[in-house]
């Protein structure tokens, strides 16, 4: 009864707090990778006894896009279609890089100048549908893809082109054969180093032919197609739910697949039902109350709330994302002070990463040791400038520029949290004391995230922005080449104005060379290029954290944020 | 009657065919991206933004694009959205049920509670009663749609666990979507499932209807004072009418028509208030995809949207205006 009152008095005290209450959501993570429900995940061992069965309620950052996962690019769709699509590859569940075969019987054998890839398949396998998985399935999923026609397809399916250098006659992989029932050769232009690691994205899950052809899954206009949809029989995959139904905005149900071809990975629930919870503050109650089991994410200034309710945080290990403090040496055709290499060195020394890290990451983030997370495939560890205000301030002095030279503007976004970049404001405010330390004069400058900051960020209209990646895949050449310093159209990334014909040339190579190893050695040359020029000046890897009541066991956390249901179960 | 309702439908149109072309520029004027960065994300490289931009026909000249978009409003098209490709009638189809029920439940608790509560303020005049009265309709009028929603969240359901916070439904109940509506999917479904929908509804109809509340309580109390102070009444009781019935045929059948203009308007502002309870209490209707829409910079489903809603605002007007016919026999329409 007292708590009841004090409960009810509470609602004039909170009426004030409220108001201070963040309702801007976070962001989706990693528009991720795909995976398996692996025959051996790793689980975490049950504190007290599950019982099987049961419906889970997982509050999304938003709604679904398509229930074609190879039209999406977006995190919510990619989360929920890893538990139904599956690819030829995964990512071991709790990693982030580690390869594992899935609708693969192994990982293939590649040719010796790389250009050939042949994995055998696994056997026993049937789609959601009843069709049974083969060979020739995967050439139709494959051929499907590269022949989407330019419109709606095209500009849906991101990662395809992206991946493979377009669609069509501009593809680099030139075919897939299905030389029996089992195996499949995959042939390319060139080589390709990041094939496997892509290969683990959601949207390469394969997809029943006979559902795909049934509902005519290419129909354009989308509005038109009742796959992309969800409003016919689709999602149909291999994994271990199965697509039950999708009412937009308001949840997508997914139920268990009783016939899943691996025992070990069956799924113990019967149902998972996600919620799209685009405000954290609503996501964070819904918790609190029991109204929702599990959130992806919450933002990290609930932390300490989550944790004092009783809620667990997802332990989400290696991070797949880098928040950096953005450095444009040239803004409209005319060069900046940060074209000066002592003045960039200045700010990497000036700047307290761990501070920063320490007040406003809520314990989720590390210091980065490269332009890389430190799971990622090509990772190589630098060293990286450390926070010392007598170095920056000598590297200032090098520089030689006069006080008036030293007046910058910093800009930051507002209406936006991202994983890297929980607290912009503070961040920025925090980012501009240290640098006015060693002598800059520092003017914070702010922009909407959707009204302006993103595209005058990446069209090359900020001078000093704080931004961020969250991979798309693990890959080194997602970050260095995909993100930020690949050439675009044969000239430098306008984010930054970073001339460097050699590191470009490098990237290109890694990208084609015909091992992994070879294009590890080259990203790692790569990376010591940039820690011997520091074009930007890295933050902060951090991973995003989401919560879960006491009633949720068997979950694995990811750094990229694919995570699988198939292991969970739901104590009593 | 029949003639001033087909004037004032057609003197809706070129409200909104002003308000079509208003909205037009405001939403393809507005600073930053638009849909394409949206659909992008990080990915949006200005090359790849040029070519969803070319194929969705954003690069064309803006009058193109309008009587391109006014061309398919004549044709009852309202479009599809960038994002999602889904055709803006088929979604406000699912989601609007959402929104009426939410409304109706504001209203039902505005109306039903702040009628008595303005007739029992005015009956006893700055007394202690009109004073706290006055309080609630202050607290009501003053204090933020969402602050209110998350606050009474926070008592009753994260604390108390009375009452649930999240959606319409209990999504562990299985209660099949048939007609989006959840209070009549949930009676469809049986075994009382629509105790869970009504209990889903009491947070957010409290939440949205507490300004309403506010300005009908206010208005029915000074509006009943006014009729209570005209001549007809005292001499209605001199004449030895009982209390009630001076209450009911004389006081309130006059003040009824000031309130009933104000409960009107109070739809459009519910309309509005459902953009922010939607989103606190994770609300399947219009408001939260207007919220939505525009962060997405999804211009075709705002735009849309707008326009329906201004489409309802002015319907519900007109149907005030013809109400009063009904209410008062002196009002004749020509």
């Amino acid at each position: 009864m007292k708590k009841r009152l004090f409960s009810l008095l509470a609602v004039a005290i909170l009426a004030a707090s409220a108001c201070t209450s963040s309702s801007t959501s976070p962001s989706a993570a990693a528009p991720g990778t795909t995976g398996p429900a692996v025959a051996t995940p790793v689980v975490t061992p049950a504190v007290t006894p599950a019982a099987a069965g049961g419906t889970i309620v997982v509050g999304l950052d938003g709604d679904m896009v398509f229930a074609d996962p190879a039209l999406t690019s977006d995190g919510n769709s990619l989360y929920v279609a890893a538990q139904v699509i599956q690819g030829l590859v995964g990512l071991k569940p709790g990693t982030i890089s580690e390869i594992i075969p899935v609708l693969a019987a192994a990982l293939p054998t590649v040719s010796t100048d790389g250009k050939v890839y042949t994995f055998k398949l696994r056997t026993g396998v049937k789609f959601h549908d009843g069709t049974t998985f083969d060979a020739a399935a995967v050439k139709f999923n494959y051929d499907r893809w590269k022949a989407f026609p330019k419109g709606d397809l095209q500009d849906n399916a991101y990662y395809y082109g992206a991946v493979f250098g377009g669609f069509g006659a501009d593809s680099n992989l030139v075919s897939v054969d299905a030389p029996d029932a089992t195996t499949v050769v995959f042939t390319f232009k060139t080589p390709q180093s990041n094939f496997l690691i892509s290969q683990t994205l959601q949207v390469f899950g394969i997809e029943s032919p006979a559902a795909l052809q049934k509902d005519k899954a290419d129909t354009t206009p989308l509005k038109d197609n009742k796959y992309a949809q969800g409003q016919g029989e689709s999602m149909v995959g291999t994994g271990p739910f199965k697509f039950s139904e999708w009412v937009p905005g308001d949840h997508i149900t997914l139920v268990k697949n009783p016939d899943y071809y691996d025992a070990a990975g069956m799924a113990k629930l019967d149902k998972i039902t996600f919620k799209p919870m685009g405000d954290s503050t609503a996501k964070l109650q819904a918790l609190q109350s029991g109204s929702i089991d599990l959130a992806e994410t919450i933002s990290p200034a609930d932390v300490a709330t989550a944790k004092s309710s009783g809620l667990t945080i997802l332990d989400r290990g290696q991070s797949c994302n880098l928040g950096y403090l953005g450095l444009n040496q040239s803004v409209g055709g005319k060069a900046t002070i940060y074209a000066n290499k002592n003045v960039r060195l200045a700010i990497a020394q000036a700047v307290n990463k761990q501070g920063y890290i320490d007040a406003f990451y809520a314990g989720q983030g590390k210091v980065p040791q490269s332009w890389l997370p430190a799971a990622t495939t090509g990772y190589k560890a630098e060293t990286m400038p450390t926070y010392d205000v007598t170095k920056a301030k000598a590297s200032l002095t090098a520089a030689g520029l006069t006080a008036d030279k030293l007046k910058v503007d910093l800009y930051y976004p507002s209406n936006v949290v991202r994983p890297y970049m929980p607290d912009p404001k503070a961040l920025a405010t925090a980012i501009a004391g240290d640098l006015t330390a060693v002598g800059f004069t520092v003017t914070l400058k702010s922009e909407d995230w959707h009204g302006g900051y993103v595209k005058d960020a990446t069209n090359g209209n900020l001078s000093m922005f704080l931004f961020g990646w969250t991979c798309d895949w693990a890959g080194a050449d997602n970050f260095l080449y995909t993100a930020w310093f690949g050439y675009q159209g044969g000239k430098p990334n306008l984010q930054f104005g970073w001339k460097n014909d050699a590191a470009n040339a490098l990237m290109l190579k890694a990208l084609s060379e015909p091992t992994v190893d070879a294009a590890n050695a080259d990203w790692g040359q790569v990376q010591d290029m940039l820690a011997t020029d520091m074009p930007t000046v890295p933050i902060v890897n951090s991973t995003p954290p989401g919560a879960y009541t006491s009633k949720v066991q068997g979950f694995v956390g990811s750094g990229n944020a694919i995570e699988y249901f198939n292991t969970v179960s739901l104590s009593k | 009657m029949l003639r001033f309702i087909v004037r004032r439908v057609l003197g809706a149109v070129p409200v909104l065919l002003g308000l079509s072309i208003i909205l037009f520029l405001f939403l393809r004027l507005l600073p930053g991206g638009g849909p394409a960065e949206a659909i992008l994300g990080q990915h949006a490289t200005p090359e790849l933004v040029a070519q969803i931009n070319h194929t969705q026909g954003f690069d064309q000249p803006l009058y193109v694009q309008y009587f391109a978009y006014l061309g398919r409003l004549l044709h009852g098209d309202l479009g599809s959205s960038v994002i999602d490709g889904r055709s803006v009638v088929d979604t406000f189809l699912v989601r609007f049920p959402g929104t009426i029920e939410l409304t109706i439940g504001a209203l039902i608790f505005a109306v039903g509670i702040g009628i008595p509560l303005g007739r029992l303020a005015a009956r006893h005049p700055n007394s202690w009663i009109d004073g706290i009265v006055t309080v609630i309709s202050l607290f009501g009028i003053s204090i933020p749609v969402f602050v209110l929603g998350y606050s009474m969240a926070f008592v009753f359901s994260v604390e108390l666990h009375w009452l649930p916070q999240v959606g319409q439904l209990d999504p562990r109940l299985d209660i099949p979507v048939v007609t989006n509506f959840s209070v009549i999917d949930a009676i469809l479904s049986g075994n009382w499932h629509i105790v869970d929908a009504l209990a889903h509804l009491i947070l957010p109809s409290i939440a949205l209807g507490s300004i309403p509340l506010a300005v009908i309580t206010r208005i029915t109390r000074a509006a009943v004072i006014d009729v209570s102070n005209e001549d007809y009444v005292r001499t209605a009781r001199a004449k030895g009418l009982t209390d009630s019935r001076v209450n009911d045929r004389h006081i309130m059948r006059n003040a009824w028509l000031p309130v009933t203009t104000v409960i009107g308007l109070q739809v459009g502002q519910l309309l509005a208030g459902a953009v922010l309870t939607e989103t606190v209490f994770t609300w399947n209707g219009v408001g939260s995809w207007v919220v939505k829409s525009i962060q997405d910079h999804d211009f075709i489903v705002v735009q849309s949207l707008i326009l329906i809603f201004a489409v309802i605002f002015l319907t519900v007007n007109l149907i005030v205006d013809v109400g009063y016919a009904f209410l008062n026999p002196r009002i004749r329409y020509s």
